[in-house]
């Protein structure tokens, strides 16, 4: 991570381009995707590739990006896990509930007869619904929930206390939670 | 960072760190003051606390395992059978798997250890997907008074019931490690009398159940099950309390083309179980059930060969 902030903030300029970055970012990715797939479960075999290569062709695939640093690029990665997280959640979801239009049945649902995917959605929903609200809390529940980064590696990405982090995601899941309850 | 979050934030962080009541109590008066719209968001977000906590880690299995490719055999045959199996060491509730131990028509039985209020082995059923679980869990509680008060050598307990992260309903029954009564009387050559004398003990459990009035619905040799104490058979009845509540109302379906599906099977079924589509049934649907019972036991047969219906 650190070799990354390093190329990111070179006297060379404000940033380079996503091929010299490619090895480092790439691993990085990687160790972060593992780190969201870590299983307690005994022998299943885990592929964090697939979820990484579609990671990397959103945040890659229109030409060079430039980060300003590493919150910025972070916030990103995880953001575009969470992007495909939730589309793989709807399409799931979908062939459950056989219809086409995802958000008219989480309407129609109750938590306790929610899929684990339907739920996601709705965590989602609740999520933009922060965001709106307060896009620095929603940014900390993207990167452990989506990301699944631990507290210690967001405080160092967001240049925070653990401690605060900690403190923000506990109230986050409550916060989210409530307003799911109110939606449905 | 929103100033109104924030303080709802401190707030509530602090409070939910505060196990005693009473401690809590004193620090919300203490923090809010008057400020009572504070005081009633934060009491709000302690009360959802710990179901918060479920929800995301439940989701966040949900989201690791969905991250493999979804194309993978194993996805694939997850979503095509509309659910995971519970595996080994999996944690429903209080109880953790630990064993498959059988198949039913309504899901799959397992051995569990049961944690809380003590340590002991059980068996526990989780019904397959399809079934409405709010209202099997609701059917289910209606019963679970009448279906305590029961206490009978003859008669596995159903002690507990709820739903599993998937959603599903579950029931945890008393363990009862034995041989289904027809595979027994086959496996040890009993004769008739030995044959009768098992049958006996069964009339007796299920007339301790109906003057609770708790009707089976669904005698058959596999709810049926003998184990052994001090080496004498004791027969045991299982699934009280399950045909009813997983039970799903029954339209206009002809037994031909749902043989695999009814709750509660054919052979073994009393005419106005059948016809009715379960409904309006009393203690004597039970009762013609042991007769078919009986007859297996007696000839190795059910009178109505199951392939072909005639009703």
């Amino acid at each position: 991570m650190h070799e990354i902030t390093q190329i990111l903030l070179s006297p060379q300029g404000d940033g380079c381009d996503s091929e010299e970055l490619m090895p480092l970012v790439y691993n990085d990715l990687r160790r972060m995707a593992a780190a969201r797939m870590a299983s307690e479960a005994q022998g299943q075999t885990l592929q964090p590739t697939a979820l990484v290569h579609d990671a990397w062709l959103r945040m890659f695939g229109n030409g060079d990006r430039r980060w300003q640093n590493r919150g910025h690029f972070f916030g990103e990665a995880t953001e575009a896990m969470r992007r495909i997280l939730i589309e793989r959640a709807r399409r799931k979801s979908r062939l459950k509930h056989g219809h086409g239009w995802v958000r008219l049945d989480i309407d129609d649902l109750s938590l306790a007869e929610a899929t684990p995917d339907d739920k996601v959605l709705l965590i989602n929903e609740a999520l933009e619904h922060l965001e709106a609200e307060d896009p620095e809390r929603a940014k900390v529940v993207v990167m452990k929930f989506f990301g699944g980064l631990t507290n210690q590696e967001v405080a160092k990405i967001l240049g925070v206390a653990e401690r605060t982090v900690e403190r923000q995601w506990a109230f986050a899941k409550a916060w989210l939670f409530q307003n799911i309850r109110e939606q449905i | 960072m929103d100033d109104t979050l924030s303080r709802e934030e401190e707030v509530f962080d602090a409070a939910r760190k505060l196990d005693d009541p009473a401690e809590r109590e004193a620090y919300l008066d203490r923090a809010c003051d008057d400020d009572s719209k504070l005081r009633v968001r934060v009491e709000a977000l302690l009360s959802v606390h710990s179901h918060a906590e479920e929800l995301f880690t439940e989701c966040f299995s949900a989201l690791r395992s969905s991250a493999d490719n979804p194309e993978s055999p194993a996805a694939a045959r997850d979503l095509a059978q509309g659910g995971e199996e519970e595996q080994p060491g999996a944690q429903i509730g209080h109880y953790k798997i630990l064993q498959r131990i059988g198949e039913g028509g309504c899901g799959a039985v397992y051995t569990a250890e049961q944690e809380k209020p003590m340590r002991r082995l059980v068996a526990l059923k989780v019904i397959k997907l399809g079934m409405d679980t709010r209202a099997v869990i609701a059917r289910f509680d209606a019963e679970r008074q009448a279906l305590a008060m029961m206490d009978h050598p003859n008669i596995a307990k159903v002690l507990d019931a709820g739903a599993t992260h998937s959603g599903r309903p579950y029931f945890v029954m008393e363990l009862v490690r034995g041989t289904r009564i027809t595979d027994y009387c086959d496996q040890n050559q009993l004769d008739t009398r030995d044959r009768l004398e098992l049958f006996i003990q069964i009339c007796h459990a299920i007339q301790h159940a109906h003057q609770k009035g708790i009707i089976h619905r669904d005698i058959k040799p596999s709810n049926i099950i003998v184990t052994l104490h001090d080496g004498l058979p004791v027969p045991k009845v299982i699934d009280f309390g399950i045909a009813k509540a997983t039970e799903a109302p029954l339209t206009d379906k002809t037994l031909l083309t749902l043989q695999n599906q009814l709750i509660g099977t054919p052979a073994y079924m009393s005419p106005e179980q059948a016809g009715t589509g379960g409904l309006d049934i009393d203690t004597r649907s039970d009762i013609y059930s042991l007769g078919v019972l009986l007859y297996e036991l007696l000839t190795g047969k059910t009178p109505f060969d199951s392939r072909t219906p005639d009703i």
